[in-house]
């Protein structure tokens, strides 16, 4: 059947290789031609506790993974017992235990003969290759280019699961439906296609401090920088990391910092810094479960109102919250043209879900986006030069950058003049102020605007934003409601006057976040009159899986 | 031609007459002169506090910061742009205060900055409040009862983090030998931290009491 999507899941505790074998998996389906969407679990440790790796995939795309499980690998016994829940009938468990809700496989025994217990997750990926009916060769040739080292143990622990599993397993094999092989497609988290979206934005100057779940954009990075020939920096703490990257913005860099909610609320003195220097850098904000140190590497859209609100005073800042890993990529680059073009922050809200779960995606590499650098003067500046002129009705003014003779000027973080030496003229502050506030109207214009899912004569209207995208298309393919729609708001500061319009034109809205207050409601209502009908929250650190939303939706 | 006057704003100073400011602003204007520095190859940043405020007195590129955030700010100006001339003005609060995890990082990277602290062993652009550098038990209007801390010695605590920067102390009582230092610092391939002691006329009285 076309479009049917299959689950796998690979679970034990830390240490064994879990994400590396499921990412493998994922590659080898990729490499023959599947769409691809995984999801892992795993608690704040380095070993032991319960990992998970789980992927879905289909002939069609897969936009999110789902709960329900078709095959589950248990790398150590019992930890199986948590995910009972997520069996169909007819789903299968694969555990080196005697137990009758599991299918035997003895893993021990395979990766002693294998030459190393190490090996049981390979071992697992032979079972699965098996069971799927894929490629064997062509999974091999995935399997060393993946392992550069150890290649001969894994092949040889690949080859023992695969044959165990013909000799005991030849009557389980799924029905998948076949394909053939989709070309130019990559399998990327959103951590990283945001690192693609600053690398093909020709963002050069990166700072962070490591915080899950934002620090794989920062190792994305580092290990690009000599490639690309940027700056990447792992600074003293998030102030500095802020601070510095301001002080490469002014200097003439496409700028960005990355952290989660912790981090930024060390950031968020800078931030405001950002908006009275008219400093334009990029805020990449990673969500997880607060308060304080809450749940490190679990996810959340809890953080939102503090975003659209950090910083102290009032300033223009945007605010975008990409759906999936190709805005991921997209808002990266667009980010950065928007800070140089409107000269002040732009936040893009992640989270742990988006984040570090990957997806089959075009090949980012590829790709070309325009690079807008703005009302800028890298070379000379013209008569009357002022760097912070107010007559400017976008509320943008003419910026140069270190080496620009006669564009001298002061970026001053006390209300300033035209020049940016310090005023506290009231005529001149009001003038200031409006001069940057005018930009948010101008912001309208140029950032992404609501996305509307489904009919356009609907009349139940679901509204969401950020990682939530994917869980709730796929529920709308399983619900098939011919009235139900979709807006997602891709930028949440400033909002665009179509949300409203979308809106009211619903009979009844439903609201969907993974946060315990719905913070988007608080934001709408004070817009304009906003009420939903029904509001789906989620706040246990677990991202919505399709098949839970379909049953809200009916 | 190098003149003195090109690196000048034109605005008349808003310190204290016989503020010790002075002196630390004509010695960095006479250094991008005998130097020859272009205006436009020049970034300074700026803390905030009354040395902090000669940002509006000195004709470059310029930053005025946030509170103990200039060496940040700076260092990515630098790393940024290597070719430009960065450095860093501010007071004894702001630099080995709020913002000393800063001063420590750059001085470890030697990153070529040049930092300089006009050091009243005071806050004084908040009316005089006790510093990093207050001496103990002084009395001053944030304790009255004495300091109860004993002072950072900057300096030393930046020759131990890395000996291969440049660190040293001057002070506003020998013009000249300020100037030379300054132009030390100045030349310096590398972190260089020069710690200017200086008396705040109008809140350092406290300090003798
Ligand atoms: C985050 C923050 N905290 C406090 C202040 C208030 N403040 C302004 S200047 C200053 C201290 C200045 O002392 P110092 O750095 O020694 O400079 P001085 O005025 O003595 O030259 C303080 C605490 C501020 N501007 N920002
Ligand atoms: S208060 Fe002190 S430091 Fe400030 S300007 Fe006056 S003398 Fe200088
Ligand atoms: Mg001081």
């Amino acid at each position: 059947m076309k479009g049917k999507v299959t689950t796998i899941k690979i679970v034990g505790p830390a240490g064994l290789g879990i994400k590396t074998s499921g990412l493998l998996l994922s590659h080898i389906l990729l490499e023959q031609g599947y769409s691809v969407h995984d999801y892992s679990e795993y608690p704040s440790l380095i070993r032991g506790g319960h990992n998970t790796y789980q992927l879905s995939f289909s002939s069609t795309e897969v936009k999110a993974p789902f709960y329900q499980v078709n095959l589950l690998f248990s790398l150590a016994k019992n930890h199986f017992q948590p995910h009972l829940a997520e069996m169909k009938s007819k789903s299968l468990i694969f555990s080196d235990e005697q137990n009758p809700k599991v299918k035997y496989l003895p893993l021990e025994k395979l990766a002693k003969k294998a030459g190393n217990p190490v090996f049981k997750n390979t071992i697992c990926l032979g079972v699965a290759v098996f069971l799927l009916d894929l490629n064997y060769s062509k999974s091999q040739k995935t399997l060393k280019n993946f392992f550069p080292k150890k290649v001969k143990e894994n092949l040889k622990a690949f080859q023992l699961g695969y044959e165990y599993a013909s000799k005991n397993y030849s009557s389980l094999k799924l029905k998948i439906d076949r394909l053939k092989n989709k070309k130019g497609l990559t399998f990327n988290d959103g951590n990283e296609a945001f690192g693609w979206g600053f690398l093909k934005g020709r963002g050069d100057f990166y700072a962070a401090y490591p915080m899950t779940p934002s620090t794989g954009t920062l190792h994305f990075l580092a290990a690009k920088a000599k490639e690309y020939k940027i700056n990447v920096r792992h600074a003293e703490d998030e102030i500095g990391v802020a601070n510095m990257a301001a002080g490469a913005a002014f200097a003439g860099a496409r700028s960005a910092v990355g952290t989660s909610g912790g981090g930024f609320a060390l950031m968020s003195e800078c931030i405001s810094f950002c908006g009275i220097t008219e400093i334009g850098m990029v805020f990449y904000l990673v969500q997880r479960v607060g308060p304080a140190t809450g749940m490190p590497t679990w996810t959340a859209q809890g953080d939102l109102l503090f975003y659209v609100f950090s910083g102290h005073g009032e300033f223009p800042k945007i605010v975008l919250a990409p759906g999936d890993q190709e805005e991921s990529f997209e808002f990266g680059w667009k980010a950065l043209n928007l800070a140089e073009n409107l000269q002040t922050p732009i936040i893009v809200i992640s989270d742990k879900f988006l984040g570090e779960s990957s997806k089959t995606t075009p090949d980012f590499n590829q790709e070309k986006p325009t690079i807008n650098r703005g009302k800028l003067l890298d070379k000379k500046i013209f008569k009357g030069f002022a760097r912070y002129e107010t007559k400017y009705a976008c509320g943008r003014s003419y910026r140069t950058i270190p080496g620009v003779k006669g564009g001298e000027f002061l970026a001053n973080s006390y209300e300033h003049d035209k020049q940016g030496f310090s005023t506290e003229d009231p005529q001149k502050a009001t003038q200031m102020m409006e001069k940057r506030m005018r930009k948010l109207k101008t912001a309208l214009r140029i950032t992404p605007k609501p996305q509307l899912y489904g009919p356009k004569n609907y009349q139940r209207l679901i509204i969401s934003w950020g990682s939530t995208k994917g869980p709730i298309l796929e529920a709308m393919k399983l619900a098939g409601d011919q009235k139900l729609a979709f807006l997602q708001i891709r930028t949440l500061w400033p909002l665009h006057s179509e949300v409203k319009k979308l809106i009211n034109q619903a009979k009844k809205i439903i609201i969907i976040e993974n946060n315990q207050t719905s913070q988007l409601t608080t934001l709408l209502k004070a817009q304009f009159d906003f009420k939903p009908t029904k509001k789906i929250l989620k706040f246990n650190g677990r991202p919505f899986f399709p098949e839970e939303l379909y049953e809200q939706f009916k | 031609m190098s003149n003195l006057s090109k690196y000048q704003t034109g605005k008349i100073p808003t310190w204290c007459s016989g503020c010790g400011n002075f002196l630390l602003i004509s010695g960095l204007q006479k250094c991008f002169a005998d130097q020859n520095i272009d205006t436009e190859n020049i970034v300074a940043v700026y803390d905030i506090g009354c040395a902090g405020n000669m940002a509006d007195f000195i004709h470059a590129y310029g930053l005025h910061t946030l509170h103990g955030r200039v060496v940040p700010v700076a260092m990515g100006v630098k790393l940024y742009n290597p070719k430009l001339t960065v450095l860093c003005i501010g007071g004894d609060g702001g630099i080995y205060g709020e913002g000393l995890n800063h001063l420590i990082t750059a001085a470890r990277a030697n990153i070529d900055l040049k930092v300089f602290v006009s050091n009243n062993f005071l806050y004084s652009l908040t009316t005089g409040q006790t510093s990093p550098t207050t001496p103990y038990q002084a009395k001053t209007k944030s304790t009255p009862q004495g300091s109860p801390l004993i002072p950072l010695r900057a300096i030393e605590l930046i020759k131990k983090v890395n000996p291969k920067v440049f660190a040293k102390t001057a002070t506003n009582q020998k013009p000249k030998e300020l100037f030379a230092k300054i132009k030390q610092a100045m030349e310096f391939k590398g972190f260089a931290l020069l710690d200017i002691e200086t008396e705040c006329v109008a809140f350092g009285k406290q300090l003798k009491q």
